[in-house]
Parts: structure tokens; sequence; C-alpha cells
């Protein structure tokens, strides 16, 4: 009876804390501004179709709906125009929530219209704007105003921030498992396959001949197939565990950079680089960088961290070297108050920042190596 | 993490809509195997496939007794109406998607050769009730060979069914 109580509890606790946890959503606006431009580049294209092929139900299709159900012309091209003009909306942030919605709502709906167009990057570009519609997203980084917001303003609650890390893992696991229960792809047929029909293009394009041969083995298209579906299992678990966060989230990233530099998936690497921000920690500058604004190096690292740091991990300020910090040209205070310096404030910079973020592993390899760079004292 | 006060209706409302909503893509991604393309479903880069279609045309014999397969290159062919009057068909008219109007070419099957398969078994009913100038095509014939996952390949042939 007792245990019935404390497992009862806890559940409500769990739940309580599910629909009731708050964050900074400055995060999330950068993901609203991703979104924005994904919506608005597909709507593009989806215009572009029809403008060089004409409206898809005046010719072959395979509606998912009733025939009677799908648009005429015109109101299909309306429909295009009012998706650009949402996804405008979310971008600079003016009705987000609802524009999102809407533009989720449209574009599920014109799948259903006809699979022939079914792609699963746009399904899942659909799912993830709508769960973001339910996000605070629409706190932070309104483009439209003049004056960035106050602390208080950028807190709201993230438990559709929480469906949508569900959402990750549940791709992921979809995916992977998939291709687990399959023998063909677990044996490498699959990859084998693709290599055998594409290694002419790469061998055009000057990969050489001997790695293109050594990619088409057996056993090392077997072991790619292996490696393929572990990193997606692995994915949708490493992701939520905060000791295997960020190396997932690394991995993922050169994975999908892979996919997208050897296949044509549409959005559908940015999309899930994007989706990866999920899992970022909803704080805003918890990390200090200092920098020696006398140094041109310290000036330089400090400037490029302000104008790339999307998700407002830093706090960047100039200081006056004391006897800790004078030889460095940048110090980095982590969350715990710790310091780095050197090759281990580099990897940590690397870290946060996304368009560094592919070099963090090796940077935070090579930094593993080094002795100094770990000044113990707390900030 | 702060948590915030909400009243028992928001904690409800938020509560139905994730559930609903990750029950909702449970289901679609265990019945993904049921649609041809896998659609909802989350599966990507299922196979490596690649398929090659070629149309023919059952016309009337010269004999005059049954049938014979006449082939449609490139998805055109010229027919006579019933007044006489030859006409330019082509199954591009109606078909606009290329990876279901290429003829002739190997291609890859970018959602399975099953996707593929049902979807120009649809076109081809699709097309040959589109064509009702052309008197002389009894029934339109698509030969599509599937090579799935680098396997000896197989010739599947569709018919649109009698006009």
């Amino acid at each position: 009876m007792t245990a019935e109580i404390g497992v009862a509890a806890r559940a409500a606790r769990w739940v309580r804390r599910f629909a009731g946890d708050v964050g900074d959503a400055h995060v999330l606006g950068t993901v609203r501004i991703a979104f924005g431009a994904m919506l608005f580049w597909q709507t593009l294209e989806l215009g572009r179709d029809l403008e060089t092929r004409g409206y898809f139900g005046d010719a072959f299709h395979v509606p998912f709906v009733p025939e009677a159900w799908m648009p005429s012309a015109r109101v299909y091209a309306g429909m295009l125009a009012a998706r650009l003009l949402f996804a405008a909306l979310v971008l600079v942030g003016q009705a987000a929530r609802p524009a999102l919605l809407a533009s989720s709502l449209l574009g599920m709906y014109g799948l259903l219209c006809d699979r022939v167009q079914f792609h699963h990057n746009r399904y899942a570009l659909y799912c993830f704007a709508f769960l973001l519609a339910f996000t605070p997203c629409h706190r932070a980084l309104v483009l439209t105003r003049g004056d960035a917001e106050g602390p208080g303003e950028r807190l709201g609650s993230l438990w559709a921030q929480r469906v949508a890390q569900v959402q990750v893992a549940l791709i992921y696991v979809a995916s992977g498992g998939s291709k687990l229960f399959d023998r063909d792809w677990r044996d490498g047929l699959v990859i084998a396959d693709r290599f055998a029909r594409y290694g002419g293009e790469a061998l055009a394009r000057g990969v050489p001949a001997a790695v293109v041969e050594w990619f088409s083995r057996p056993s090392v298209t077997s072991g790619l197939a292996k490696l393929a579906i572990a990193t997606e299992l692995f994915l949708a678990v490493g992701l939520w565990l905060p000791r295997t966060r960020v190396f997932a989230i690394w991995w993922g990233v050169m994975f999908h950079l892979t996919i997208e530099v050897t296949s044509r998936v549409e959005l559908f690497t940015w999309l899930t680089l994007a989706t990866y921000a999920f899992f970022v920690v909803p704080d805003y500058r918890a990390r200090k960088l200092y920098f020696d604004a006398t140094r041109p190096s310290g000036a330089w690292t400090a400037r490029a961290v302000a104008a790339l740091d999307w998700f407002a991990r830093f706090e960047v300020r100039a200081w006056s070297p004391d006897g800790l910090r004078g030889g460095h040209s940048v110090v980095v205070v982590r969350r715990d108050g710790t310091r780095a310096t050197g090759v281990r404030a580099i990897a940590m910079i690397a870290r946060c920042v996304p368009l560094l973020f592919p070099l963090w592993a090796p940077l935070a390899f090579a930094a593993s190596f080094t002795r100094g760079g770990e000044a113990n004292t707390r900030a | 993490m702060p948590e915030q006060l909400i009243s028992r209706r928001t904690l409800v409302a938020r509560c139905a809509l994730a559930a609903g909503y990750l029950a909702t893509q449970l289901a679609l991604v265990a019945t993904a195997g049921a649609r041809p393309e896998h659609a909802f479903g989350f599966r990507m880069f299922s196979e490596s496939s690649t398929v090659r279609l070629h149309l023919l045309r059952s016309v009337e014999a010269p004999s005059g007794h049954g049938t014979i397969l006449v082939d449609a290159p490139a998805g055109s062919w010229n027919a006579r109406d019933a007044a006489g009057t030859v006409h330019r068909f082509a199954w591009r008219d109606r078909v606009r998607a290329p990876e279901l109007s290429t003829f002739d070419v190997t291609m890859h099957a970018a959602y399975g050769a099953d996707a593929q398969v049902a979807r120009l078994r649809a076109a081809i009913v699709d097309v040959a009730r589109h064509i009702p100038d052309d008197a002389e095509t009894r029934e339109l014939v698509l030969d599509v060979t599937i090579r799935k996952n680098g396997r000896e390949a197989e010739v599947v042939r569709l018919r649109s069914g009698a006009r």
C-alpha cells in the first residue's frame, strides 16, 4: 500500500514537473527562426513546383483524404501564399505561435492531398512546427522588436519542448529499429548497393579508387550498416542522458553531415540539427567568457563568440588581467564556476557555439592531453 | 528547473495533448509497414532499389484476331480517335512526377520498390482513364524492372485493365 502511494506520488510529481517546468526561451527563439526559414524555403519549393509542373490536383495524384476534400488550384495557390506569410511571421516572431500552428496544419493537409509528394523530412518539419507552436518560442528574439527581452519576459513553460525531445527520439527509434529488423540492412546489402551504384560518381568527383574499393567491400559495408543502426539507436537514448548528451549531439551532427554530403535529403539534415537544440539546457549566459582586450587574439575571440553565440551561452566581458588571468587571452568560467584557459577554453567555446560545434570533440580530445588550462579556483 | 504554478485544467490539457500527440505518433510508426511508402513511419533509407519503366500498349492485331503489344517509346504514342484523326499521347501529360514518368532509364526508388509499384499501379489506371481520344489502345501495360538491394532483377507487369 505504502509502495503504491509512493509510486502514485512520484508519478503525480513527475506529471506536475512535466506540465509546469519553466525555463529561458532564448534557445527556442533561435529554433523558431530556423524553423521559419525552413518553412519559408519549403513553401518556396512547392511554389516552384506549382509554377513549373502546374497544380498537382489537375494531374495524377494519390490522396490520403477523399477526393472531395482536395483544394481547387486557386485555393491551393492561396494556401501556399498564406504559408509563405506564416513562415515569415514565424521567422520574425510576430504572432509566431499561431503562424507555426497554421503552417504545420496546412503543411500536413498538403501531404494528405498527395502521397506521391510525401517525404519524411517534410512530415517531420510539420510535426516539429506543430510542437514548437506550444513552446514559449515567441518570447525571445522577436526581430521586429527594437529592444531585447528582459529575463522575466523570456521565461515560459517547456512541456512542449519535452514532447519535441520525445519526437526526436521516436524518429531515431523508428528509423534505427526498422533497419535493425531488416536483414538486408543489418547485413549491409542496402549500403553495399548504394556504394555499387554511386561509386562511379564518387570516382568522378575525385575520390581515390582505393577508397571507393575499400568502402565497397562486404565486410566494410556490413560494419557501416551496423554502425548506422547503432548510431540511430544510441542517439535515441544518448541525447537524454546528461553524461552522454554532448557527445551524442556531436556524433549526430557528424552522422547527419555525412548523410548530407552523400545523399539528397532536402531539408532533413538542417531540420535534424535544429531539433538538437531542443536538448540544449534552457538557460541564458550561464557561462562567462573573460577576454584580455589589450591582446588582438582576445578581442578577436570575444567578437567572434559574441557574434556566433546564438544560444546565448556566454556572458562576454573584458577584464583587467590579474594573477590568474594574466598570460591568457581568454578565460572561460563554466556553469559550476570552474575556469578553463588555453585549449580547454577553446574546446568550451566550440562546445557552446553552434557553427564551431563540429570541432568540439577533436578539441576536447586534444585538451584532455594538456596539463594546464584547468584553473581549480572558482570564479 | 523552476516550476510554474498551473491550474488543474491547464495541467490536464497539457498532459492530454502530449499523450494524444505521442499516442498518434506511436500508432503511425507501428502501422507504417501497412503503407507502401511507409508514410508517417520515419523509415529513412529503408532500401536501395532501382526501377526501370517500359510502357507498352495492347492494340488490335493487324490480322484482326486478338491483340498484340506494341512499344510506347519514352511513354509516348500516336493513336487515332473514333473519327480516324491521329493524336499524340504522352504518359507525362497526366503523370508529372519524374520518378513515375521517366521511361527506359534505371532510376533510384527513393521510397522503395513497393512504393513505386503501388504508385505506378494507380498511375496506369489513371492514364488509361484520361485518354478518351485514343480509340486504338485496348489496354496500357507497364513493365517495371525492379532490382531490390542489389539482388537479381525481376519484372512486374502492371495492367490498366481493358478500356
